[in-house]
Formats: C-alpha cells, structure tokens, sequence
C-alpha cells in the first residue's frame, strides 16, 4: 500500500486506538483518509459498471471520494497526482449494497414497544466484527436498522463499514423509521395492529392538542420546550402548516414545531414524509396491515416492506400498492399442505421477479451467505446475472434513496469499487481488494484472519506462534482447526441476532 | 355484507314483483347470458326456510348469490345450474368460534375493547381448515381475538367460504363487544374475591361508556347552542356596529378633550365548548351500553352471574350474550325475562376440565331451552367443523330438533343483528345453504351439497 508520509501521524494514531480497542492483527483495516479533492484511480482488466457494457482494460477515477471518470484505459485519463491501485488481473465491480440489516448494532432490539424517538446512531458499533465481514463479502453500504422484535423502533441510517466513529461511517443519517407489522413478544397480531393504530392517534391528539393550548392562549407546552430546553430558534421557532398525504392537524401552522413533543416529532416526520419507513412482516396476513397504516398515514410511497419468506404470499397485495421489498435471505421456502403433507418449493425472489415488484435481497450472515452468495442463488434458479446483480446493488440503492450513488460505477457515485479475481458470484473467486470512496480499505493479500482460517497462518505475536518451535506438525494443524471453528460460530451468532 | 349495495336492491325490488321470470325485466337481463353460478335452483323434497317452517317438495332460485325466490311451484329457468336434494336447510353459524383467526390472537391476554378481531384474522390460512368447517355444513363463524381475556375486544362474523381477500370473508366487522369473567388462566381460576370484583369492573366499563356517548351528546348540543348564541350575537354586533362606532368616536373625542387615553371596550362572549378526548376503549363501551352491538360475556358461575345481571340491570338498552353459562339454569328466570341468549358449548370435557366447567352438562342446552331460555349453540373455538356434530349431542340429551336448527341459524344472525342477510332461507338472504340427505343435526344424514352465497363449495365429487 502506498502511504503518503502526511497523513503518517494520524494512521499511527488511529491504529494506536485500534490496537487499544483489542483488533489485534487487523492492520488490512486500512485507514487512509480522503480529504477533499484527493484523487484515486483504479485500472482494471475488466470494469463492470453494471450501468453499461462491461469495459475491458478499464479506468476508475476519483476525485473527492466520488467517482469522475469511467472508461477504457484508451480514453480516459488518469491525472498525474492521482494515487493509483493498477490490477490488470482482476475485474472491478461496484460495492454491493445491504437495504436492510439489524447487524453492527450493539444490541438489534429494544423493550420500548413504540420508541420513534431512538437512533441507531446509538447503538452502531464501528469495532463490530459485521463492518469487518463485510468488507470481505464486498459490501459497501448498509443500512441499518433496529430489529424487527418492536412496534415503532428506532430511526435508523446508512453507513458505510469503515470507521472508527459512527460520523466517519455516515452516508445518509435518517434513512428511515422501523415499524413492524408483526407482533413483538408478548403481543399477538390483534395487539400489535392497535398498538400501532394507537401510536398514530396518539400522535394527532398530541398535536391537536398543541393547536388547542395556543387557541385558548394556554402557552404550556411552549412553557415546557423551554424549560426542558429544547430548541425554539430558527426553523424550531417557526409554525408550518401540516403537510401529508394522509390526515392532517388543522392549525399545526399556530404551534412552533419545536414544541412538539420530542418523542412524537419522529412519527410526525414520517406522517409529514420526511423519513421513509421500514415495515416488517412477518407473515403474510401482516402485509394488509402494514399497506393499510402506511396510506392511512400518508406514507405509503415512502414505505420498503422487509419480509419474511412466508410473505410471498401476499405478493398481488404488494403489487398493487406499488411498495419495494427486502426480501428474507431464506430464498426458497416449502410449503406444506396440512392434509397431504406434501411439499411445495417456492422460489421466493421469482414470485416477486414476475409481479413486477422491485426487491432487494439480503444477507443471512455477514460471510458464507452474504449478497454475493444470494444472489448466485438467484442465478442458479434461472435469473439472468443483470437480474442478480441488480438485486444486490441498483434496487437496493433506489430503495434507500441513492439511485446513482452507490451500486453502479458511474461519474457521480460514490467512488466505491470491489477488485474481485474472478466471477464475483463464484465460491472460488475472491474479493482482493475494497476501495470505498477513493479509499483502500481492504486488501486481502493482508487479511490475516482470512489467511488463518483457509491457510493456517498463525499471526506473528498470537500465543500459538510464540510456542511455534516446539509444535509438532500435527499439534498445529490442529490449533488452526479449532482457530476456525471459533470463526464461524461468531458468524453464526450474528446471522443469529438479525 | 359484502354483496354490493345495487345488487341486493335490484334484486329485493325485482323479487317484490309477482313472478320474477315472467317480468318484461327478465327478457332484457336475459340478454346477457347468464355466468355459471349465476342462477341457481335448488329443489327439495324438505325445505327448512327456518327451524319450524317447512315447505314440501319446494323450489329455491338463487341470483347473484342472494335468494330470490322461494315456492312451491316454481319453474327452473332456463341456463340456471339445478342442485336437488332430500333436504334443505341454512348454513350453519358457529357464534363461538375461532376459524380464520391467527391462533396467538385468539390467546392473546393483553387485548382491551378496542381491541378489533380483524386484526387477527389471517386471510392467508390454509383453504383446508375452513373446507373442514364447510364440508360440515358451517358456512360463518364468529370470532374474537382473546378469547379468555378480561375484554375480549370487538367480534367479527367471517365467512367460511374461500375468498380473495380479508374483505371477502367479513359478513360484520364488529358483531359484538366481549369480555371474559372467571375464567382460569393456565388451569388456575381466580381468586373468588377477584372474580366478584371483576364483574364489579366491567359493569363500571359499561356505565363509563354511556357517560362517555353522553359526554359526546352533550358535546354536539352545546356546540349547536354555543353556534347559535355566536350566529346571534354576530348578527346583534353587525347590526349595532353603526352605534358602536359613533360610540367610540363620541368617546375619543372625550378622551382628547380631557387628553385622557382612550381605552377600548373590552369584548366578552361565552367559550367554545371543550371537544372531549376520544377514547377508543370507551366508545366501543359506549356501542355497548347503547344496545348498538351485544356483549358477549364468558361466564360461567352461578354467583358471578348473578352479580353480572343484578350490576347492569340499570342499562336498560343493554343486550347481554352470555358464552359458556355453565351454571345458567340457576338464572334461567332472568335470562328469560331479560331475554339475554345463551351460548352453549355441548362438548364432552375430560377430568381436567377448567374450574368454572366443573359442574359442565351436556344436558344445558336442553334445560335452559325448556325454561325458555334463548340458546345458542357454539365450540369455544374447540373447531367449528365439529359444531354440528355437538348439536346431535345437545339433541341427545333433551334439546329439541327445531331449537337446535335454530341455535345454530336464526337464534345467531338475531343475536349478531343478521337477520336480514342469514340465519333464514327467505328471498333477499344471502344464498348459504346446505343440501342434505337427510334431517338436518342427525348423526345419520350427512352433507351433499354446501353454497355460500350461491357458489357450490362443496358437493358429492369435490368432497374427499
């Protein structure tokens, strides 16, 4: 890796709070910072921009952390400060993009049943081993958000996984409010709708309320902003007439919006369309209930269901409103008939290819069944590799608003590009290397828990390594055996507390 | 009902002429050939139009799934689909029950009375359990999400006929109010103390629910009052105003001559009356004690229920449904006077039978019938596909054929204010009915032919 000598002291400070933070033996988590106007390019043998023909012998430039320049080697030119990763053997492909995960978090779910006014700002953990996979399975732009065990859950947001802080790792701060549609524990689904409904008109007494206090002169809740001290300045200060497509508060233009209730102003955003939401479901039967309380509110046209796989069946219903999806990663479900007991596959992502719904996929677990592996799934039941692709980079990316900016490598997007050996869909290719907005952050030739687990490298300074002269050939086979075992029940947990 | 408005009137106006199919307005519908399930007839040597009312070696016709006609000598019109049969009698209606709905909402324990049954009912259930139900002949059932909670929530009456969506399987989106009293919770009763007391709640529940519809009452009528004293007074102020203003010119002119400050009147006028909270549990408690839907309560303690109609005696549009009524042959002297109907549920119940079934009979339903309580016939959410079969049972121990029929058809869609769309197989109901080869509630006869508003579900080759 190249390393300019500027930006020497803040690596050295940076890796010295990693090292602190206990990621030993991680230094492929490269953290080279791009400062405005930085440049970076990438040749490759082959770049796929997956918004046009594939390019041979092909040139990335970026500028600024976003991508400039696109084309043959021939026709574009790389400036002559640009730092320059040339890997002619390898293909480029954009960084593929997770529409939905509750992974990363310090803790997915929470007791609160509605809690709009909580952010997963909070609870993100930039050390969380899920940011480190997912450099390895070559994504490059998760949104996160609360767990699906909730009412109304937290606000959730887009990042990127690399960081040391969650304001490092920022791409979009509010990509959504999480509601679900199924019952959280000690709820049943005739509950749960109330819950719900109620959260909804509890938000419109509160305002109509406001609007009552101010016409009768009864100043309380001003009173109350400032003695708790929230904002009243500037826009806060200001009344605005209540904007949405489903029910409004006559008068709402009387009341400072910063007198609003801090913990309903987030279902406000969403009633008003400022924040998208996430709706869970969790059986087919939830799919009604989540379309009805998203019109009803106004915000249907900013609604993503996130389904679990027994949903395809209300696919006609999803279709009509006109919704996108994430789907569950359980990509064919059997159905069985309770008389006959007999068994029915159904490829869940063909059900929704043929209504026309769009749907992203996701992961199972942040490695062995990441986007790559569900989407040659898709491949292997028929889809093209357009449609594949597509599922795991441009739909997720227009369902998170950023249609253009991640998923495709275009002039414009974010410059974050994946240099794969070979077939990014195949177990036998490997993502080298990960430059996420003009940044290399993974290289894999330095991945040393990769290169323990498949070739088992003991990492200089690790315990087995300092009695390493002793061991016999047998003994240490062994050690690296149980090395990865330990690998992948941490990846099982995590895919375990989605 | 879901049958759409224009259609139903069309055809109740068409039905009242003399003769349908001899009307001039036949030929013109004619025109249109007919679809398959369409017209239909129905012929039968015994026809139970209702339970008492039997017409020999009868005609029934059927158009766009309502009964349009109902003879004796009726001729089958040309392109109708003929169904013929031994007997003939309405679907059955399970008034207790709870197919269709997601098994975790029916046990659900944290519902209140707003709670909406709806809300649990799962549109995407395998067609196989409710082709049970109607291959026994239920074609409705009426279902609520928890069952054995303190408040049940706001019932609904389903179809059990497949259909597209939820819409098509609601005949009432909220048949009832509900609530639960003594019952045991994981095999324990409650404390007997508790019991009374909860009894005590829910008569509470209901008193706040009128002064709630009062609070609204009185609401719109001071609002009116408060318009009208607003309209007049503006009126008054436009007409003085000319007064008003030489007043205040008058005073200014005062004013400056003393160069005194000159202070405006001070205007006053009554306050808008105050819009009251809604609250959704009270207004369903309000439909309550209006009589604008029944309650129906679980209860089976002869001292509860007791208490229960001495506490909303006082409501006087207040129409109780009692489910379970155990020991309801102590009170049957006032179920009768109040006529307050009785869900029975005529199933054998093992050893380990909850604490309020203990003194259980499959004999109540007889008993109560013959004090001339008003008894319905229902299974606890035990499986209505098995309903009929507990009717044979009621009959077996004193029931009387016709009342059985009638606990399980007229005596419900009157309970649940269905009258006019079910129960019956009068002209204008909607056409869900049963072929049998037999009487009906016979462990003999068994079920040939099922229609649900109109369409055959259910015959001798589709059954298996």
């Amino acid at each position: 890796m190249i390393q300019q000598p500027t930006r020497l002291l803040q690596r050295i400070a940076q890796t010295h709070l990693a090292l602190t933070l206990g990621l030993l033996g991680c230094s492929f988590l490269l953290s080279a910072q791009a400062e405005a106007g930085e440049k970076y390019a990438v040749r490759a043998g082959t770049v796929h921009t997956l918004a046009g023909e594939a390019i041979p012998n092909g040139v990335i430039v970026i500028e600024g952390g976003r991508i400039t320049a696109v084309g043959s080697a021939d026709d574009v030119k790389i400036p002559w400060d640009a730092e320059v990763l040339d890997v002619p053997h390898l293909e480029a492909y954009p960084g593929f993009v997770e529409a939905h995960t509750s992974s990363g978090m310090d803790r997915p779910n929470e007791s609160v049943a509605v809690a709009p006014f909580l952010n997963v700002r909070d609870s993100i953990d930039p050390v969380a081993f899920y940011f480190e996979d997912c450099l390895r399975s070559g994504i490059t732009t998760v949104n996160v958000q609360q767990g699906n065990a909730c009412v109304i859950g937290a606000v959730g947001m887009v990042v990127k996984p690399r960081g040391m802080t969650v304001e490092e790792m920022l791409v979009r701060p509010r990509s959504g409010l999480k509601i679900s549609a199924a019952p959280k524990s000690g709820m049943s689904r005739a509950t749960q709708a109330q819950t719900l409904r109620a959260a909804f008109t509890g938000l419109r007494n509160h305002l109509e309320d406001l609007v009552q206090q101010k016409r009768n002169g009864n100043d309380y809740s001003r009173r109350e902003a400032l003695y708790q001290g929230r904002d009243l300045s500037g826009e806060r200060g200001k009344g605005r007439a209540m904007m949405s497509k489903g029910w409004t508060v006559e008068g709402l233009e009387l009341v400072p919006r910063g007198e609003v209730d801090e913990k309903q102003e987030p279902l406000l955003d969403l009633v008003e369309g400022r924040v998208p939401a996430w709706i869970y479901c969790g059986a087919p039967m939830d799919v009604r209930l989540a379309i009805e309380l998203a019109s009803d509110n106004g915000f249907l046209e900013r609604t993503t269901l996130v389904l679990d796989d027994s949903c395809w069946k209300a696919a006609d219903l999803i279709a009509e409103a006109g919704v996108s999806v994430v789907l569950d990663s359980t990509l064919v479900r059997t159905e069985t008939d309770p008389k006959t007991e007999e068994e029915e596959e159904i490829f869940i992502p063909g059900v929704f290819k043929d209504k026309g719904i769009p749907f992203a996929l996701s992961s199972r677990n942040s490695s062995t069944e990441s986007l790559w592996f569900q989407a040659a799934m898709c491949m292997a039941h028929g889809f093209t590799r357009a449609e594949a692709m597509a599922a795991i980079t441009a739909t997720p990316a227009k369902i998170l608003g950023l249609e253009g900016k991640v998923g495709c490598l275009c002039p414009g997007a974010a410059g974050n590009v994946l240099l794969t050996s070979g077939d990014p869909l195949s177990v036998t290719s490997f993502i080298e290397y990960v430059v996420i907005d003009g940044n290399l952050v993974y290289d894999r030739s330095a991945d040393i828990r990769t290169q323990h687990l498949l070739e088992g490298v003991v990492p200089e300074g690790t315990e087995s390594h300092a009695e390493e002269p002793e061991v016999e050939e047998d003994t240490r086979k062994k050690a690296g055996d149980e090395a990865g075992d330990e690998a992948g029940d941490e990846a099982g947990d995590d895919g375990g507390s989605r | 009902m879901h049958l759409p408005e224009t259609t139903l009137a069309s055809v109740l106006l068409v039905g009242a002429t003399s003769g349908l199919f001899a009307s001039p307005a036949f030929s013109s519908a004619a025109t249109s050939p007919p679809t398959q399930g369409d017209l239909v007839a129905v012929r039968a040597h015994k026809l139970h139009v209702s339970p008492g009312k039997v017409l020999e070696d009868a005609t029934l016709l059927i158009r766009a799934g309502v009964i349009v006609q109902v003879g004796n000598d009726l001729e089958v019109p040309e392109g109708a689909r003929l169904i013929e049969g031994d007997v003939v009698c309405a679907g059955f209606m399970d008034p207790w029950g709870s197919l269709g709905m997601n098994a975790a909402a029916t046990v659900d324990m944290a519902t209140n009375a707003a709670t909406s049954a709806i809300d649990g009912v799962d549109p995407y259930l395998h067609p196989w359990y409710r082709n049970r139900a109607l291959a026994a002949g239920v074609t409705a059932v009426r279902v609520q999400a928890g069952m054995v909670s303190a408040r049940g929530g706001v019932g609904a009456m389903l179809s059990t006929a497949p259909a597209d969506d939820l819409e098509g399987m609601i005949l009432l989106k909220d048949s009832n109010a509900a609530a639960g009293l003594g019952l045991s919770s994981r095999g324990n009763p409650p404390d007997v103390f508790a019991r009374i007391s909860a009894v005590d709640k829910l008569v509470g529940d209901i008193n706040k629910g009128r002064e709630y519809s009062i609070t609204w009452a009185k609401y719109a009528h001071d609002l009116e009052a408060w318009n009208k004293t607003i309209a007049e007074a503006e009126a008054k102020l436009e007409k003085d105003f000319k007064k008003a203003k030489k007043d205040r010119d008058k005073e200014i002119a005062e004013a400056k001559e003393k160069d005194k400050e000159f202070k405006e009147e001070k205007y006053k006028e009554d306050k808008r009356p105050k819009l009251p909270k809604l609250d959704a549990e009270d207004a369903v408690m309000a439909r309550v004690a209006s009589g604008e839907m029944p309650l129906v309560v679980t209860i089976h303690r002869a001292a509860e229920m007791r208490e229960l109609l001495k506490g909303t005696a006082k409501f006087k549009r207040l129409r109780l449904v009692i489910a379970g009524g155990t020991e309801a042959e102590a009170v049957a002297d006032q179920l009768v006077a109040r006529s307050i109907p009785v869900i029975v549920r005529p199933a054998p119940l093992g050893a380990n039978r909850p604490d309020e079934y203990s003194g259980h009979n499959l004999a109540l339903a007889g008993r109560l019938a013959d004090a001339g309580v008003r008894v319905l016939l229902g299974s606890s959410g035990g499986g209505s596909s098995d309903l009929p079969l507990l009717a044979t049972l009621a009959i077996g121990h004193g029931l009387d054929r016709d009342k059985a029929l009638a606990a399980l058809t007229t005596e419900v869609a009157r309970t649940f204010d269905l009258s006019g769309e079910l129960g019956s197989l009068r002209p204008g109901r909607r056409a869900d009915l049963l072929v049998l080869d037999g009487e009906p509630l016979l462990p003999t006869t068994t079920v040939r032919y099922v229609l649900c508003a109109g369409r055959v579900l259910i015959s001798p080759d589709s059954r298996d």
